[in-house]
């Protein structure tokens, strides 16, 4: 037994040696690192390089109504804030006390952008938007919607409602919500919120660990059994030391990569933390930021306390029945060739999961989503994201959970017998038959 | 002892194995012999524990074969069955740690083994840069680095020159004689009949000649007269038990398929003149093989 354990031993370290101890792995971990760091802190290295995007642009207010100038100054600066936040500085407004003509000698020059507002007999104002070059698309949308406010105001000043009034005119109406069932979750939207952005920060690593499992086993599978080494090593050990040591290493590894993507994206958020905000950019990081701190707080931050761990173990428990999948289809391949188009559909099963939880949220209740839920391979992503979205509860993903189990047990029992057949099968004729045999064996 | 006792192995319906028994002493040499799809790679992995035989017994020392005895058996396979992408040093701490051997033994008796088999350069180069007479020679290396007490060979001489055979042959010897069993297959006869003492040769998985070498050619029918002088061939083609009669050389071979046949060749040659050479060979196994398999 201790013999066994030893090679059992040897067997995994060799399988993660010869993963890790390359330079290859080493350059994709640096590759990974650097791109992981580069996406959270992209607005930083954008500002490293400089451009006019921090440059205000400047406004030149020529006002032709002698009473427009300053409502439209704020509410120009109304919506700027709405838009980039009250610290932004995106633009120099300038009531001008020049002529028209002579504004537009400055712009001409300097650049910038001239609204000249004219009163209009039939539309109250009218404005005309003088740039030495074309309007980007946002400083027109913010002019535009400017334009049309100083035009309300206007309207409502002549009408003799004050600015107080138009607030409260303006102000939202306080919903307060109250839900009948305590199953549903209070806050619909915010989950609704999560499943399109906290999900692909869970999903997106678990669908490319994933491939990463299918393939590292796959291929050491493989090469051995190409390579006819297989027959030296199941002559000194089992299929099953073999197997289990395949699958012991492949999710070790994932594990290990699992940890390392975590402490580059820690990396990743210290570097933001330290070099700041340079940019008025929207940044990936503040996505980030805040969906942890929406997710974190409130009622959904209580559920975490289950909703954590039991997602982790059906994550595990599905990287496991993956890595029973890979070695078992390996097993019966006769070449990398083969294992490589076989292992398309387990990719697109994982995705099927992916989309079915995107739909979950449109589709609420669905019975055949709630069903697929339950599905070995599909429920690792869908189960909890219907959990969150409160469309099942914890008995559903204990369920899901229980019935990952029951598969993975039949797969070993079942799966090693394919495994032991198709190791020295070489042959592609007649496959499905012979491990049909091997399983009723 | 390796003791094999009527044992079978199928294959679906396929019979790939019929009733084969056999045994191999300690430091014996034998033979397992039989044209492609006899049943001998099957054989073999039974004995390795690769497959489980259908019927009969198979043990090592009076043990059933099981892993716990993987530690003390050697196994060359036909094909090349080496990983490529590792070095020939990291292929023996591979192997030699699947044979329950510590990386101090491996490394020591890797060195050992590299020099006597004049491939030291190698050792930290990837197997698939070797050419293939040097990769088979590290797949040998392989497969006695743990100083094997069974060692099964399937086609050693493969990719081989005459030079790297005779180091071979020493090194299988050298195991021999110090109490290794060794099971040889070759399609070699020559080879066979210079290390093997006994010998099975398998037909469609059945055992159709068993047992020692000497023995065999001994009963065995059919011999061989070589004559040297002044002889009419077609007059000796005409006598009873004579096959075939085969000029090489300044000398006459007669195939006779019985013993019978020596007698009546002897009394017609003792009438000619000018005879100065008669001798009766046994077949060489080649011609055994041939005529039993019913193949060359």
């Amino acid at each position: 037994m201790n013999l066994r354990r030893s090679k059992l031993n040897f067997l995994i370290g060799a399988s993660l040696k010869r993963k890790i101890k390359t330079k290859w792995f080493l350059i994709a971990q640096i590759v990974l690192l650097v791109l992981i760091c580069a996406m959270i802190n992209l607005e930083s290295i954008i500002g490293l390089f400089g451009g006019d995007f921090n440059k205000p642009t400047k406004l030149y207010i020529v006002d032709e109504t002698d009473i427009s100038a300053d409502t439209l100054t704020e509410a120009i600066k109304l919506n700027t804030n709405n838009l980039y936040g009250e610290d932004n500085e995106s633009y120099d407004i300038i009531i001008s006390d020049k002529t028209l003509d002579e504004t537009r000698d400055i712009v001409n020059e300097d650049g910038g952008i001239i609204i000249n507002v004219i009163p209009s007999d039939d539309n109250i104002i009218k404005a005309n938007l003088i740039s030495k070059t074309t309007i980007d698309t946002y400083d027109y949308g913010i002019i535009y919607n400017s334009l049309n406010n100083l035009k309300t105001l206007l309207t409502l000043d002549e009408l003799g409602i004050t600015g107080d009034d138009y607030n409260k005119l303006n102000k939202e109406i306080e919903v307060n919500r109250e839900v009948i069932d305590s199953n549903a979750t209070t806050e619909e939207e915010n989950t609704e919120m999560i499943v399109t952005t906290v999900f692909p920060i869970f999903i997106l690593p678990f669908f490319v660990l994933s491939i990463i499992l299918i393939q590292m086993i796959g291929a050491e599978v493989n090469d051995e059994k190409t390579t006819k080494a297989m027959e030296i090593i199941i002559s000194n050990v089992s299929p099953t030391t073999h197997f289990t040591a395949k699958i012991i290493a492949g999710n070790l590894f994932v594990i290990a990569q699992a940890i390392l993507l975590v402490i580059y994206a820690v990396i990743a958020l210290g570097l933001h933390h330290i070099l700041g905000d340079v940019t008025t950019i929207h940044a990936l990081s503040d996505t980030v930021v805040n969906t942890i701190r929406t997710v974190t707080t409130g009622e959904l931050g209580d559920k975490l306390i289950y909703i954590l761990p039991l997602t982790l173990i059906l994550m595990f428990l599905t990287f496991i029945a993956y890595s029973l999948v890979a070695g078992i289809l390996a097993s019966m391949t006769t070449t990398t060739e083969d294992f490589q188009q076989v292992q398309t559909p387990i990719v697109i099963i994982s995705l099927l999961g992916y989309y079915l939880a995107m739909m979950a949220s449109m589709f609420k209740g669905a019975l055949f989503i709630k069903i697929l839920a339950f599905v070995p391979f599909i429920s690792a992503i869908l189960a909890p994201s219907l959990l969150v979205l409160g469309q099942i509860n914890i008995v559903g993903i204990i369920g899901s959970i229980l019935i990952m189990i029951i598969t993975i047990l039949l797969m070993m029992k079942y799966g090693i017998k394919i495994y032991k057949a198709g190791l020295l099968n070489y042959s592609g004729t007649g496959l499905w038959k012979k491990m049909f045999k091997a399983i009723k064996s | 002892m390796l003791k094999l006792e009527h044992v079978t192995k199928y294959y679906g319906d396929f019979k790939a194995v019929d009733d084969l028994s056999f045994t191999v002493d300690d430091g014996e040499i034998f033979g397992l012999l039989g044209v492609n799809g006899a049943g001998k790679t099957t054989t073999f992995r039974m004995i390795l524990n690769l497959l489980e035989a259908t019927d009969g017994t198979i043990t090592l020392n009076d043990e059933p074969i099981n892993y716990s005895m993987s530690d003390e058996i050697g196994y060359l396979p036909e094909e090349r069955s080496l990983l490529t992408k590792l070095t020939v040093y990291d292929q023996a701490i591979y192997f030699g740690a699947l044979k329950g051997m510590t990386n101090k033994e491996i490394i020591a008796r890797l060195d050992e083994l590299l020099n006597k088999f004049e491939v030291t350069d190698y050792k930290y180069k990837k197997i698939k840069e070797l050419s293939k007479g040097n990769q088979q020679k590290i797949q040998f290396i392989m497969a006695i680095l743990n100083k094997p007490k069974l060692l099964i060979l399937d086609e050693p001489f493969s990719g081989l020159d005459p030079l790297n055979i005779e180091l071979f042959k020493k090194e299988i010897r050298e195991l021999s004689s110090q109490g290794s069993m060794i099971i040889f297959s070759s399609h070699r006869m020559d080879h066979v009949e210079l290390f093997c003492k006994k010998l099975v040769i398998l037909k469609q998985g059945r055992a159709v000649i068993s047992g020692e070498l000497a023995k065999i050619k001994a009963d065995y029918r059919k011999k061989n007269i070589r004559i040297r002088g002044n002889v009419d061939t077609k007059e000796l083609a005409k006598i009873k038990y004579v096959e075939e009669v085969l000029s090489i050389g300044d000398e006459i071979m007669v195939k006779i398929t019985s013993n019978k046949g020596i007698e009546p060749v002897f009394t017609y040659i003792s009438k000619q003149s000018n005879i100065t050479k008669f001798v009766v060979e046994e077949p060489t196994l080649d011609e055994i093989f041939m005529s039993v398999v019913g193949e060359s």
